[in-house]
């Protein structure tokens, strides 16, 4: 044997022992936990790709015998595998450790029905991930659909499921309901990329890229536009806009509820001060630019007037950062040097309407009902203060937006009372105590979402056999 | 005196949820009243949540404030797929429905005569408090030879309702609510919508209530070589 075919041949059976171990991994896995369908198609998807690289690489051994010139290709090919193979094995282990009993799927199975009635996201699935890091992430996904197809012609029964979106939580966070409905902007995340990539541009996205390059004049001087200025100019309001996009997008799906769970978790990373609250960075607009954009939403759609009694310190913090005046907003890529402000000042007035619009747009037939919420509101918060799960005796079905929105606001504001009302002593309130109640809403809470699922699953079989 | 189909039908409708004499069973999901309805009791579906016995690296158990976290090992099986429980084996299971009781019925859990007539036996404590709350978790076991499967969304029990001659003059807060007298802190077994698994003092603190002195317990040692003997670590 050629040294050259000895070492593909060592190479291959590297190959070999790798794949056979994610098959093996994604098939243990599947059969020995629940996962969310979208995670069970991902597993699937590798178990299938494994399987079917199993099948080839002998295939390739062969040919190298028959056709020596043709090493250098096959290597070079087999080494393509292997990089692709890299981002998918870093995928599939928080993919493993996010199954039933570590997430709170039902609030994945309802965000991913909700992202299916965005405009042109039918059949988008969102697979989640556990991550070690105390952030929410979107892991892009275009270059793994762009390496998905140049694999399949190699493996053509290995076919990435279309519209696959990955999302990452924290994993101390799995468990814990209203922190989690920050995955919302997560899913804006997933939406964004796939009109950026899509073959027929949505109008109104095309509007936004004309705002950008509107942008790009006013705020960057003649005399800098030079090509590196321009393109980390451009990457910096590419970030400020998609930030903006998915923060609105996570609003017109579920309302104050995304609001008010994202300044918990702002308040977690500690960015809630006034001096934080109020800087750009190259990555994210500030904050209280981005709750000033989330008032007007909320404002806009009627759900400010609809919570307007709720007196908690989120909504008190929503409203206090957001009447910050936008000419306080400060920009520095460099501390040393001079603020950019005319970045933050061109964003807000040329950008920011566009952003608006496309998410009204693309939202149109998703986005959540004020008034519905106003309606189940009542029932939700006697449900809960009798220390029951939220529903709706002999009335029409809760919507789960209705039971998230009520249930945080509640969570936020009535624990005490809860406690007051059902604690046989009258010692005081301890952390303890406080955990335990408040675990037992997110609990109701997730039961109330699985139940009004199933009454709607029940609702849709009677109308489809009538 | 048990509650016939039409008070419980009363009470599930006429009163609002807060009131002490509501009746709450949710989902309750029915084409026709008689899916679910018998003259004197309410069907119960089984919930998606299980408790699996765990195996011990003890050769015994003991019932003490360690065991509801090494009892037992959680799983969820979706609606569609099922639980397979072997021969002669238990697991700790729930009722999809959220129930709670008004402050002046009692209820009971029965195993539905079909489900029984297949050696599941549901519930050996079957007792529900007035006022109480919460998904109901079943002891299911096996009686059989063969292993059977457990299908969620399916009825397994069944829930007769019984009126109190007196009412309680004062509600215990939850202290009502309890599903057994374990002495616990009563707010343990409240609201769950999973199964519980069982919470239990140590021992020896139930037993000095009652002035007992001395306690013995089986302890797990450790023992650790010195020179040619072994000594407990």
């Amino acid at each position: 044997m050629s040294t050259d075919l000895a070492d593909l041949l060592h190479d291959t059976t590297v190959l070999h022992r790798f794949v056979d171990f994610l098959e093996g991994y994604c098939k243990e896995h599947e059969s020995s936990k629940t996962y969310p369908d979208s995670s069970g198609e991902f597993f699937g998807y590798v178990r299938r790709l494994s399987a079917g690289i199993k099948e080839q690489l002998p295939r390739q051994i062969r040919l190298a015998r028959k056709f020596p010139h043709r090493l250098p290709t096959l290597r070079s090919g087999i080494l393509a595998l292997k990089q692709y193979l890299r981002i998918l094995h870093a995928l599939v282990k928080p993919a493993t450790d996010a199954h039933a009993l570590t997430i709170p799927a039902p609030l994945i199975d309802l965000a991913s029905e909700q992202l299916r009635a965005v405009d042109a996201m039918s059949g988008t699935q969102v697979v989640v991930l556990l991550a070690s890091e105390l952030m929410y992430f979107q892991w892009p996904h275009t270059q793994i659909k762009l390496q998905a197809t140049l694999v399949q012609e190699f493996i053509p029964r290995a076919v990435l499921p279309p519209k696959l979106g990955f999302i990452e939580l924290p994993y101390s966070q799995g468990p814990s309901f209203f922190t989690n409905l920050n995955i919302y902007h997560e899913i804006g995340h997933v939406v964004y990329e796939e009109l950026a990539g899509s073959s027929r541009p949505n109008p109104h996205f095309v509007r936004l890229k004309s705002s950008i390059s509107r942008w790009l004049t006013l705020a960057l001087p003649s005399r800098n536009r030079d090509p590196q200025s321009i393109a980390v100019a451009l990457r910096i309001v590419e970030n400020w806009t998609q930030e903006i996009f998915c923060d609105l997008f996570a609003i017109k799906l579920i309302g104050p509820a995304f609001s008010l769970s994202f300044i918990e978790m702002l308040g977690m990373l500690g960015y809630l001060s006034r001096s934080s609250s109020i800087r750009f960075n190259p990555t994210h607009p500030a904050p209280a630019f981005r709750l000033a954009e989330h008032l007007r939403s909320l404002s806009d759609d009627g759900w400010w007037e609809a919570i307007h009694d709720t007196n908690c310190e989120q909504k008190r913090t929503l409203a206090k950062l957001a009447a910050i005046p936008s000419s306080s907003y400060r920009f520095y890529i460099d501390e040393k040097k001079p603020g950019l402000q005319a970045f933050v000042i061109n964003f807000l007035e040329t950008v920011a309407p566009a952003i608006r619009s496309l998410v009204s747009e693309v939202t149109r037939n998703a986005s959540c009902s004020a008034s519905q919420f106003s309606t189940d509101r009542v029932i939700i918060n006697k449900c809960l203060v009798a220390g029951v799960v939220p529903h709706n005796p002999g009335g029409s079905a809760l919507t789960p937006v209705s039971i998230i929105n009520s249930s945080l606001l509640f969570y936020l504001t009535s624990i005490a009372e809860l406690i007051r009302h059902f604690e046989k002593s009258n010692e005081r309130v301890t952390v303890e105590i406080y955990s335990k109640w408040m675990k037992r809403v997110e609990a109701w809470t997730i039961k109330a979402i699985d139940d009004s699922r199933l009454y709607a699953q029940l609702v849709e079989n009677r109308r489809a056999k009538a | 005196m048990i509650l016939s189909q039409r008070q419980i039908l009363d009470r599930l409708r006429k009163y609002t949820v807060g009131s002490p004499k509501s009746l709450v069973i949710t989902p309750l999901i029915y084409d026709k009243i008689g899916d679910v309805f018998d003259a004197d009791s309410v069907d119960l579906r089984l919930g998606n949540y299980f408790l699996l016995p765990r195996v011990l690296d003890q050769p015994y158990f003991s019932p003490d404030k360690t065991s509801s976290t090494t009892l037992h090992d959680r799983v969820h099986v979706p609606l569609g797929e099922y639980l397979v429980v072997p021969a002669h084996q238990t697991v700790l299971g729930a009722t999809l429905e959220f129930i709670k009781l008004p402050s002046d019925v009692s209820g009971q859990v029965l195993t539905k005569s079909s489900v029984a007539r297949t050696f599941i036996v549901v519930e050996t404590a079957p007792w529900i408090h007035p006022q109480y709350r919460g998904c109901l978790t079943l002891e299911i076991a096996n009686v059989s030879n063969t292993p059977v499967l457990l299908y969620p969304g399916r009825t397994i029990c069944q829930l007769v309702l019984m009126s109190l001659k007196d009412e309680p003059k004062s509600t215990k807060g939850v202290t009502g609510e309890r599903k057994h007298k374990d002495d616990e802190p009563e707010a343990n077994y409240f609201g769950p919508v999973y199964p519980e698994a069982p919470k239990f003092r140590n021992p020896e603190d139930d037993l000095l209530k009652l002035g007992i002195e001395r306690v013995s317990s089986l302890k797990k040692i450790d023992l650790v070589r010195a020179g040619n003997r072994w000594i407990e670590e």
